[in-house]
């Protein structure tokens, strides 16, 4: 009888435990979606810029906002640097995906384990009625 | 949400079962709080979606007021202004250099334009907020039809509307398809599209030949549709033979000697002929149609939608009742069709 308890009581601990990993799983998971949100917005500003950028003349005067200062640029550069980050920015969020997939994994064998866990206490109590 | 509720849905059915079919009282599956919440939850959404295109909205309208801006900067060489100056002061100044603007691109990009060229980024932007607002629109005009269903289920099952669920055996039809091989609904609309189509024509030909004019393009119209062999209506000698069998033929058409528009009156002959085939050929069908109407109900990978309103004091009747009405269904359904 003791025993039984003292197993109960470890159950509930571990139970305890996964269930806090779950919930810092999914805010991981909620943050991984912001990130996200923001780099899309990003991504589309971006991809605005460049656009317009290849719309411009050549020799049309681009600046770009530094700080508090203007500094001028040349179109190719511009249009270098925002492609550059345009790549980097889909590279990212190449990144954000596959850590989100994996991070889903993970939440679903964790849900899969507490669901377990529960069952076995569950069971235990049962046959603690029984008996 | 869903997802959950369909889970329950499906827990609900006992399939398998050897009796003709399951009643199940909606409020069991759904009860009605849920469905309820489930309502509250999508409206909400659509507040969130409103919100966002009001806003949106309210982007489109400063930028085309920043578009009649612009453009009526450059009419004059230059304007009277008040600076601002700090938060709260303002002075005097003018505004020179009127054609020329510095267009903030995004992520910290500046360009230098002129009114022109910035009224046509102004534009393009505007078309972009355009866009996304029609977005925003559409997935609010669905969101709303979720929340009408939601609102539906959730008072049938505070009615206490009941879910009927019963298994299709095709026994009777069997022999009946084995001789007339069953077509498609599709097949039957078609069929039924096509006998329409071909009693218009004829309609259409014994006008012609009525007025018995000769209206050659309108003939040849007629013909090119009821596919005539090309021999009975261009070969001489053929026709002359062609006449005489179509007399012997069951279509009570007057045929007239009428040699001057044999080409109307040939067509007029194979046309009946045509349409009573398919008139035949149809109406064997009209009992297989039935069974394709029950087995479209058999679909049960699809949630049941449609609503028998049924109260549940006469559960027990209405069980027994059910098998005649599949029955008198497909008349209504066959007319709708027609129509």
């Amino acid at each position: 009888m003791a025993s039984s308890s003292t197993a109960a009581r470890e159950l509930q601990k571990e139970l305890e435990g996964k269930a806090n990993d779950l919930s810092k799983i999914q805010k991981d998971i909620s943050k991984n979606h912001q990130v996200r949100k923001k780099y899309t917005i990003q991504l589309g500003e971006n991809e605005l810029v460049l656009k317009e950028l290849d719309l411009l003349n050549e020799d049309a005067n681009v600046y770009k906002l530094i700080g508090p200062v203007l500094v001028k640029q040349d179109l190719a550069e511009a249009n270098a640097n925002v492609r550059k980050r345009i790549e980097y920015i889909s590279a990212e969020l190449k990144r954000l995906d596959s850590t989100l997939q994996d991070m889903e994994e993970k939440q679903n064998s964790k849900k899969e384990a507490i669901y377990k866990l529960q069952q076995r206490i569950q069971s235990l109590q049962a046959g603690k009625a029984k008996a | 949400m869903i997802g959950h509720n369909i889970q329950r849905e499906q827990g609900g059915w006992a399939m398998g079962e050897p009796v003709k079919g399951t009643v199940t009282s909606l409020s069991s599956i759904y009860s009605p709080e849920d469905a309820q919440k489930a309502s509250v939850r999508v409206q909400e959404q659509i507040s969130e979606h409103q919100k966002q295109v009001q806003q949106l909205q309210g982007f489109l309208n400063d930028n085309t007021n920043l578009v009649n801006l612009v453009k009526k900067l450059p009419d004059q060489l230059h304007h009277d202004i008040m600076v601002p100056f700090g938060k709260a002061a303002f002075f005097p100044g003018k505004l020179i250099h009127t054609n020329e603007f510095l267009v903030l691109l995004g992520e910290g990009y500046y360009a230098d334009r002129t009114s022109k060229q910035t009224i046509e980024i102004l534009k393009r932007r505007g078309k972009d907020l355009e866009s996304q607002i029609e977005n925003l629109n559409a997935v609010i005009k669905d969101l709303k039809y979720e929340a009408s269903f939601f609102d539906e289920t959730a008072t049938e099952a505070a009615e206490g509307v009941v879910e009927i669920r019963e298994d299709y055996v095709d026994e009777v039809s069997d022999e009946e398809e084995k001789d007339t091989p069953t077509p498609g609904e599709d097949d039957f609309a078609r069929i039924l599209s096509r006998i329409d189509e071909l009693e218009k024509e004829e309609m259409e030909s014994e006008m012609a030949e009525e007025a018995e004019d000769e209206d050659k393009p309108d003939l040849s119209h007629l013909l090119s549709h009821t596919h005539i062999e090309p021999e009975i209506i261009h070969s001489e000698p053929k026709e002359s033979s062609a006449l005489p069998v179509s007399k012997n033929s069951d279509s009570d058409l007057d045929l007239s000697s009428n040699i001057k528009a044999p080409t109307s009156s040939a067509s007029n002959n194979t046309l009946p002929r045509a349409v009573e085939q398919k008139k035949l050929e149809s109406l064997p069908n009209t009992p297989v149609s039935k069974n394709e109407v029950l087995s479209t109900r058999n679909d049960s990978s699809k949630a049941f939608t449609g609503s028998i309103v049924e109260h549940t004091h006469n559960t027990e009747k209405s069980q027994t009742s059910q098998p005649p009405t599949p029955a008198s269904k497909p008349v209504s359904r066959f007319k709708m069709r027609k129509k």
